[in-house]
Order: structure tokens, then sequence, then C-alpha cells
């Protein structure tokens, strides 16, 4: 009896705690969620003129891209947003805020990724597609974004979204900034209560966060291999 | 007849390997023309040099009176790109791999360039296909995507694709060599009602069986050269050449 009664007391005074500390880690929780949207719909987008330009006929473009997707590959993401933040201001005396520099930052260095992905996406795709579409007079235009994309998006969604959730994570390399997110929202907790449970409901809430993504990407991905199915 | 296609002295090199060596075709209006050959004679390199897929070392190529790249000074000079293109989408390919666009359905893959291309209004080209694919007798596949299809069904909605630009003229580059030997007959009956319907047609092919009955004229080819043409009845019975009489000779005892 006594033990269960220990127990008892033991589950409720944890689970007060937890309630006590919750609103502060679900107020970085938004912050995170928001670094990784902003990020999400800019570098989606903003990786493909990189994937084109990387293969474009026009050496100067052709150059750019690729060197700009060795520069943000190349170094880490942490010295990236320290430029931006730091040192871009005293050379440009332009200033930004925390939160807006990091997802400038972020957007940048993920779409030189996910350029890369989509770029392998697109030489899968096979050259007959293109001698079809040329025979049947389709412009660069028409052929790019009627044949290649349709079918280069089924083939680069598992490695976007393994991108995206390695995005999940990282977002929290924003405190560097002192933007307080999820990560850094924990540590003050178990710094200031001596009390790991922080950590724990951190560790919980980026997997719900994780975990609402591989459905969303599953359900992608069967939605464009619908055509795949070999029967009705 | 004048001639649909004029192709004159057309070399075509590789690197060191000249494909092609000087080779003169001309197709009439209405024509079929079986080309066939050993692999490596420069078959598929020809046909494709014809709407633009391989660039020709030099020689002239004239489509319905429009000269597409002619080599005045040994050098080819082509038409603008898109004045190509405008050219090129009136003549249809058929490939030994179909190429059919696989995230669209079978209708959607006949309807795409001519609503694109030719900006013909979306039900006038969906009844257009429907048509086409009763003609290829795939009625009940419209809505079908080609992994759902079978090879012969494929190359079949390939070929209707290629008939919705209404072309001039149609290329069909070895359209039966990726299918199953049982499977090859739906798709040559399609090619023999065309060839029927007066469709001028240059088909590469190893269906001897094809050349002989359907075609007009067969072209003989061997290392970039034509060899020896004539009507089927010259080619098969006749031949002139030893490397016709040994490449026939091989063909049969296969």
């Amino acid at each position: 009896m006594d033990f269960l009664a220990d127990f008892t007391d033991w589950l409720s005074a944890n689970l007060n705690y937890a309630e006590l500390i919750l609103p502060s880690l679900l107020k970085g929780t938004l912050m995170t969620i928001k670094v990784f949207l902003v990020t999400l719909i800019f570098s989606i987008p903003l990786g493909l003129p990189l994937a084109l330009g990387s293969e474009s006929r026009w050496w100067p473009i052709r150059w750019f891209c690729r060197f700009y997707v060795f520069i943000f590959r190349g170094t880490p993401l942490m010295l990236q947003l320290f430029f931006v933040y730091f040192i871009l201001p005293i050379y440009t005396g332009l200033m930004i805020d925390a939160v807006t520099s990091a997802m400038i930052t972020f957007v940048l260095n993920y779409a030189a990724y996910l350029s890369e992905i989509y770029r392998g996406g697109i030489k899968s795709i096979d050259r007959g597609q293109y001698e079809a579409a040329a025979c049947l007079g389709l412009s660069r235009t028409q052929t790019i974004c009627g044949i290649v994309l349709p079918q280069m998006i089924r083939v680069v969604l598992p490695a976007v979204g393994n991108e995206m959730i390695t995005l999940v994570k990282d977002t929290s390399l924003v405190y560097a900034l002192g933007v307080t997110e999820l990560l850094k929202a924990s540590r003050a907790a178990v710094n200031r209560d001596g009390n790991l449970m922080a950590y724990l409901l951190a560790a919980i809430i980026y997997l719900i966060l994780t975990f609402a993504l591989t459905k969303l990407q599953s359900y992608l991905e069967k939605r464009f291999s619908r055509h795949e199915q070999r029967s009705e | 007849m004048a001639a649909l296609l004029e192709l004159n002295n057309i070399c075509k090199r590789f690197g060191n390997v000249q494909a092609l060596n000087d080779v003169s075709l001309h197709v009439a209006k209405g024509e079929t023309v079986a080309i066939i050959g050993p692999s490596g004679s420069g078959k598929s390199t020809l046909l494709r040099s014809v709407n633009y897929l391989e660039k020709i070392t030099s020689g002239e190529i004239i489509i319905n009176g429009r000269t597409l790249v002619t080599s005045p000074q040994g050098k080819p000079e082509y038409l603008p790109e898109k004045e190509i293109r405008r050219i090129c989408s009136e003549i249809g390919m058929i490939f030994q791999h179909f190429n059919l666009f696989p995230h669209m359905t079978a209708l959607a893959n006949i309807t795409y360039a001519p609503i694109k291309v030719k900006k013909q209004p979306a039900d006038e080209a969906t009844a257009e296909a429907k048509r086409l694919l009763e003609m290829v007798g795939l009625a009940d596949k419209a809505e079908r995507y080609p992994a759902q299809l079978s090879g012969g069904q494929k190359q079949r909605v390939a070929i209707a694709r290629g008939l919705a630009m209404q072309p001039e003229l149609m290329l069909f580059d070895e359209p039966t060599s990726a299918l199953d030997p049982e499977i090859t007959g739906e798709v040559l009956n399609v090619m023999k009602t065309l060839a029927e319907q007066r469709m001028t047609m240059l088909v590469v092919t190893h269906e001897m069986g094809f050349a002989r009955e359907v075609a007009d004229r067969v072209i003989f080819m061997a290392d970039g050269s034509i060899i020896e043409q004539g009507s089927p009845r010259d080619i098969f019975d006749n031949p002139q050449s030893e490397r016709l009489k040994n490449f026939l000779s091989s063909v049969i005892h296969n």
C-alpha cells in the first residue's frame, strides 16, 4: 500500500511540474514551428530555379548557381547564422532582427540542399521523355513544367521529406542568436529547476512534430504515385 | 509524285564513327518506306536526323517544301530552333520504348500537345483523342495510366498521340522491337491501317513480314549507306548485293 501511495505522489508531483513548465515549452514550440514553416514555404520553391540554373546552358547562370550551392553546403549552418546576424550589419549597415535573420539564413541554406535533390530528380528522368516532348513540338518551358517537374516531384519526395525532418531539428540552432525556441526554453527550465523533465517533454514534442511530417510525407508519396499502380 | 521528304547527301559522324555516309532518300506523299539492315547500320540515326533528334554533320533535309537544314559550305545550317520545332511537330515519331508520359492517362498523353502546341480547344482535342483511341482499338483504356497498359497497348497509345498532331509524316523507330512476339501483331495492324489510308510513313523495322507486305518500297542499309532499294519483291525475292543476301539469310534462319 505504501509503495502505491508513494508512486501516486511521485507521479502527481511530476505531472504538476510538467504542467507548470509546459506553457513556456509550447511558446518555444511555436517559434520552432514558425521558423520551420517559413523555411519550408520559401526554400522548397527557391530550390527549383537553383536546380535548373545549375544545368543552364548559359554559363554565368550555371556558374552562379553552382557557386551558391558550394558556399551554402560547404559551411556550417551556424556560421551562416552568425554571418547574416552579426557580420552583415557591420559591413552593410543593414540591421535585421534575430528571428528574421535566422529565417533568411535557413531559407538560403535549405534551398541549396533542396536544389541538389531536385537536380538529381531531374537527371533521373529518361532521355526518351525529352525526345517525345521535342517531337510533339513542346517548348522548353512546356517540357519542364508539364513533363519533367511532375515526374521529378515523385522522385524527390522521400529525400525532401527527409530534409524537412532534419529541418525541424536544425531550427534549434537559432538559440545561437538568442531566439527562444523549444530547445532553449527547455534548457532554461532544466537550468532553473535542476529537473530534467523539460528535456523529456522537448523530446516528445519534437517526436510529435516529426511524426506529423512523416504522415504528411507518406500521404504525398501515395498521392503522387497513383499513376504507378498497376490496376485501378 | 512530289516528294514529301527529301534527304540529300546526309552525313553524320559520332566522333570517329561515320554513322551515315552520303545518304540520299526521297519519300513521296502517301508512300510507306521500310528501312531494314543489320544493327549499327545507321537506320535509326537516319530516322532521328529527320526530326532533329540527331544533328547531321552535313547534307540537306527538306520536309514538305521547307528546308530544315542545308549545307552550302559543307557545314549544316539549320533553321532557327522555333521554326524547327514547328516543322517537327508535324512529324509523328514512334519510339521503340514508347516514351509515353507516365504521369498522364492515355487520353491526357494524346491531348497534351494538341492543346499546348496547336492551341486546340480542350473539348475538341478530347473528342479527337477518343476517336484516335477507338481507331487503335483502345477506346476503353482512355483513363488508364501507361503503367496499367501492356506494351502493345502503350505503343498503340503512342501512335494515337503522334496522329493527334495531324502529322504529314510518321516516323517509326523499331516500333515492335521492345514487344513480345505474340503482341507485335496488334501494333503492326494499326500501322497497316495507316498505310492503307495513305499516311506517309518511314519505318525502321526488323519485321520482315511487315516490310514485305505493307511497304511500297524497302531500303536496305549497311555501314551507314543505302546498299540496295526497291519494291519488297525486288528486295526479298531478288536481292542483288552479297550484303543483302547475307542479311536476309541470317534474318530468315533466325
